[in-house]
């Protein structure tokens, strides 16, 4: 009969500290979902500030212009101008 | 059946529908964190998608900087010899070490300043003022004479078939075509895709 008793108390016990584990797991597993809903959030708006990026093609057929006119330029300063 | 008996019965009982909460909703909570690492997926792959082609193109952009840096560096030191590192330290401040690092020489480099009285004077020859002076003795043109500088010769101050009268500087095409005197344009061009001077 003292067995029985012991029984229960050790079922007690263990029934508090599983409840006390078990909503420690849940509360982490709560406090996740927010911060990778922000990061998905950060994920969307950096995706959408990079749709700028193509406007480096334009940036660089501009800089290839320029130094060809640079090129010319310093053509004909080539020629303008006496050398050292 | 005993007390004892019963109560270790419910205590199961409780233990297991414990169990069974809370492992449902941290099963939920793990379904939520799923789906935003989706999305957040979504968002990385669009983010590495719209970047791939980012290095290439800022590689090309350079490479264009580059050879345009190359060649004015190129005229400056076959234009003005010695003070092709003051030149370009006056402009861009720390620069001119560098310039004598990319072109192989050493030394202190003096600074012209903003007036380059040499420069004024090749101006006023082109327009038909006296001769230019000698570029001046800096410190960094003493180890080494350029290749720039000993493959074409000398001219002073020379006068371009293309100049007209009076003084008047014109690089435009229709000025020279009354004399049909055609300029050299051709050999004195530089191109960005050739080889700098010193070279």
């Amino acid at each position: 009969m003292l067995i029985l008793w012991v029984m229960v108390i050790v079922l007690i016990v263990t029934l508090v500290i599983l409840a006390v584990l078990l909503k420690g797991i849940l509360g982490a597993a709560r406090s996740i979902t927010p911060t990778v809903t922000a990061i998905a959030g950060v994920a969307a708006a950096g995706s959408k500030d990079l749709d700028a990026v193509i406007a480096l093609v334009t940036t660089q057929n501009y800089i290839s212009q320029v130094v060809a006119g640079l090129a010319n330029y310093g053509g004909s300063l080539d020629v303008a101008l006496p050398d050292a | 059946m005993e007390l004892a008996v019963a109560i270790i019965i419910l205590l199961i009982t409780l233990i297991v529908l414990a169990l069974a909460v809370y492992l449902i909703a941290t099963i939920v909570e793990l379904g939520k964190i799923n789906a935003g690492l989706s999305q957040v997926l979504d968002g990385v792959s669009e983010i590495a998608t719209k970047t791939a082609p980012v290095n290439g193109v800022l590689d090309a952009i350079n490479r264009t900087l580059v050879a345009g840096r190359d060649l004015l560096e190129g005229l400056a030191l076959k234009k003005a010899g010695p003070d092709a590192a003051g030149l370009v330290e006056s402009c861009f401040p720390g620069e001119g070490q560098r310039f004598l690092q990319r072109i192989g020489r050493h030394g202190a480099v003096v600074t012209i300043g903003e007036d380059y009285d040499r420069g004024a004077a090749i101006l006023n020859s082109l327009l038909g003022g006296p001769a230019p002076p000698a570029p001046s003795a800096a410190p960094a043109a003493a180890p080494a004479a350029p290749a720039a500088a000993a493959a074409p010769a000398p001219q002073s101050a020379p006068a371009p078939s293309w100049r007209s009268g009076g003084g008047r500087i014109s690089l435009r095409p229709s000025s020279r075509g009354a004399k049909g005197s055609a300029p050299p344009s051709v050999p004195g061009r530089l191109s960005a895709k050739g080889s700098r001077p010193w070279e």
